[in-house]
């Protein structure tokens, strides 16, 4: 088995670290690392902190391990490899009538991160996550066995693995059941609103009836505006819907287009000054709009620059989200925000959205609010964070660990008590000797060594 | 139509053939490990919706190719391109104090290549169609020090696929000698490589597939190795033995 070493980082680029990493083409060369190493399983880096670094292990990258096994035409059931994309989904079954059911905000991650991450999207607050839609996997565990998992077989397994950050095993290949479409447009409605209060009414409003909702806020406009934005909300386009032209595109094959932010700007680019500006430029360019976007559009607006994060220089950036109870939710963003706004912290891009419950055992989302933020890293910036930590645990709320790179032991236990102790009781039936661990579980207290 | 590529797993093999399966070709997966193949032969069904094969050769089983190459003609009467991407890498240090490393080397290489090449060439000869394309090395160009074993082999089979060209040209069949650069796939992972000079299996497969449906001879891929190695052939014997290369 080959190796490379380098540094490495999530795609928030901090923080880095060296690792070794190596690209298993299947089975043979995991059980093979395995034997000496301990692992953590890799797509394609997009968790933010460093769920997928592994300093003291091998991170077992997945890049090899991308084919479609089976496709049932007329379920929409797909089985593949853990390294197959939302883009090769997109990519091959879009034209056909079937569509991811839940999806993140970029194309770029892997079924095995999407499953470890218990990934949601615009409409968790009607389907739930990914997991909802994954009937089955094949984890290899650290003995060497390999468990189908699913909620008839296994199901401690299955529940300790969706959201369980790879720390449970190699996820090999899995089931995932497609939503049907008929359109690849989504009917797309933005509803500006003036201020927080006026943002959390029309939220409760207009998401039931809305498969897809998410809201943008500026969060450094002040005043009156305080808490202003943006509320998007869609549903799948039906064909006969869709004006004549885009009847007609509908059955085209698509053909992406991107542009790459080609290197690492030297400096920040996003400081107070431009962070206002962009958010004030958003909200006063909108409009209260109903139209038609092309899915791509939709979902991944960001995948359209490649490397987008390269605009954070190289300290790179600190993704915050936390997910609060509904109630006194407004309560606790509008303390968390006040904060930010205290730091004098602005957030190139922040959004809330609602969400539903789930049933993976360290999975993020419960019933509650989300709201997520970015951050250059930077003096005070994780101070920040911490502070925000303890309004979170505050209202009894949580942080992602897909995008965590600082929570300790004892605020993660705390924000995820009763669930942690549940899971390592699995994680210590099938890995006792941790052969699956990662920098952030060695961080939190989810793998001993 | 259909294209056969003789060693499955290849990345750059896998990449051009893409390009063929848009088209609406039959893509046939031809490896060594009995179940590779097949999984590649499933995922460009489900992906192109084309029809696809899995086969099984041993490039170094030279007595099982006559029955391969008469099975698959038999089978596929549609043959039209065949990609042959089997390679060793190989090690040279090893390659200097082991034979058994440069025999397989030099074998895996040239012999299986040339093995199963005569074969397909004899048919598509007497058929008066076809296109054979093979995987070559900048590395054939010239000797080096560093990898003198794989480059001997590689230039062999640049000389083998230049005379075969010739031969068959009267009876419209192409054949292309593909040379690589340095591509991004296991064999060269973990190599200390220049990065800018590493180009993906996906620009090389598309080169490839360009090239084969141009009906072209020789091309470098990506371009600018054509200049690379035209600088390094240049360089005189007498200066060329005495440096690190």
């Amino acid at each position: 088995m080959k190796f490379e070493e380098t540094e490495l980082s999530g795609f928030g680029k901090y923080p880095k670290a060296k690792c070794k990493i190596a690209q298993p083409s299947g089975l043979f060369d995991i059980s093979e690392i395995l034997k000496k190493n301990s692992v953590i399983p890799r797509g394609l880096g997009r968790s933010y902190g460093d769920a997928s670094l592994n300093v003291k292990g091998i991170v077992a990258e997945t890049a090899l391990m991308n084919r479609f096994i089976s496709f049932d035409e007329n379920k929409g059931i797909v089985k593949c490899e853990a390294g197959v994309t939302y883009k090769d989904l997109l990519d091959t079954f879009v034209i056909r009538g079937w569509f991811p059911a839940v999806t993140p905000g970029t194309k770029y991650v892997t079924m095995g991160g999407a499953i470890a991450s218990d990934v949601h999207g615009k409409n968790h607050h009607k389907v739930g996550s990914i997991s909802s839609f994954v009937s089955s996997f094949r984890l290899l565990t650290a003995t060497g066995d390999i468990i189908e998992c699913s909620r008839e077989n296994n199901s401690g397994l299955f529940w300790a693995t969706v959201g369980g950050m790879g720390l449970t095993g190699f996820i090999l290949d899995c089931e995932i059941q497609l939503k049907k479409i008929t359109s690849p447009y989504i009917f797309n409605k933005a509803i500006k609103l003036g201020n927080l209060d006026a943002l959390f009414e029309k939220i409760e409003e207009y998401s039931d009836n809305y498969h897809y909702s998410v809201a943008w806020i500026d969060v450094v406009a002040k005043g009156s505006s305080y808490g202003r934005g943006i509320l998007l909300l869609g549903n799948n386009a039906e064909i006969n819907e869709l004006p004549e032209k885009l009847k007609k595109r509908s059955q085209l094959k698509y053909i992406e287009k991107k542009i790459a932010v080609p290197f690492e700007i030297p400096f920040n680019t996003l400081n107070k000054l431009t962070v206002s500006l962009f958010n004030a430029g958003i909200y006063l360019t909108a409009r209260n709009t109903e139209d038609f976007q092309h899915y791509d559009k939709y979902f991944y607006p960001l995948d359209f620059v490649l490397d987008w994060n390269h605009i954070y220089s190289k300290s790179g950036l600190i993704q915050y989200q936390l997910n609060v109870p509904l109630e006194k939710g407004k309560e606790a963003i509008d303390k968390v925000l006040k904060k930010v706004v205290s730091y004098g912290g602005g957030s190139f891009l922040a959004v809330i959205k609602k969400m539903g419950n789930q049933e993976g055992i360290l999975s993020f989302p419960f019933e509650g609010y989300t709201l997520s933020m970015d951050f250059p890293v930077k003096k005070g910036t994780i101070e920040m964070c911490q502070q925000l930590d303890k309004i979170v645990m505050e209202y009894g709320g949580r942080t992602y660990l897909t995008k965590d790179s600082i929570l300790d032991e004892k605020t993660f236990k705390h924000m995820y008590s009763g669930l942690w102790e549940k899971w390592m009781k699995i994680k210590m039936k099938y890995d006792p000797n941790n052969k699956f661990t990662s920098d952030l579980g060695r961080r939190i207290g989810l793998c001993l060594s | 139509m259909s294209l056969l590529i003789l060693g499955a797993n290849s990345l750059i093999a896998q990449a051009a053939a893409s390009h063929f399966a848009e088209a609406g070709h039959e893509i046939i997966f031809a490896g060594r490990k009995q179940d590779e193949p097949e999984k590649y032969a499933n995922d460009f069904a489900i992906r192109y919706k084309c029809r696809t094969r899995a086969e099984y050769i041993d490039a170094l089983d030279y007595p099982s190719h006559k029955k391969f190459v008469e099975d698959i003609l038999a089978k596929t009467p549609e043959l039209e391109y065949i990609l042959i991407v089997f390679g060793y890498l190989g090690t040279q240090d090893k390659a200097q104090t082991d034979f058994t490393e440069a025999h397989r080397i030099i074998d895996t290489n040239f012999t299986g290549v040339v093995s199963v090449c005569e074969l397909f060439a004899a048919e598509f000869e007497s058929l008066k169609k076809g296109n054979i394309a093979v995987i070559s090395s900048v590395a054939g160009d010239r000797g080096r020090q560093s990898n003198y074993m794989y480059g001997s082999a590689k230039g062999g089979l640049t000389v083998y696929l230049s005379g075969l060209r010739n031969r068959l040209f009267k009876s419209g069949v192409n054949v292309l000698t593909i040379k690589p650069g340095f591509v991004n796939t296991p064999m060269t992972y973990g190599m200390p490589l220049p990065k800018p000079l590493v180009a993906s299996p996906e620009k090389v497969g598309k080169d490839i597939y360009k090239a084969m449906i141009k009906r072209k001879s020789v091309i470098y891929t990506p371009f600018y190795w054509r200049w690379i190695m035209f600088v390094i052939t240049s360089i005189p014997e007498f200066l060329f033995k005495k440096l690190k290369l």
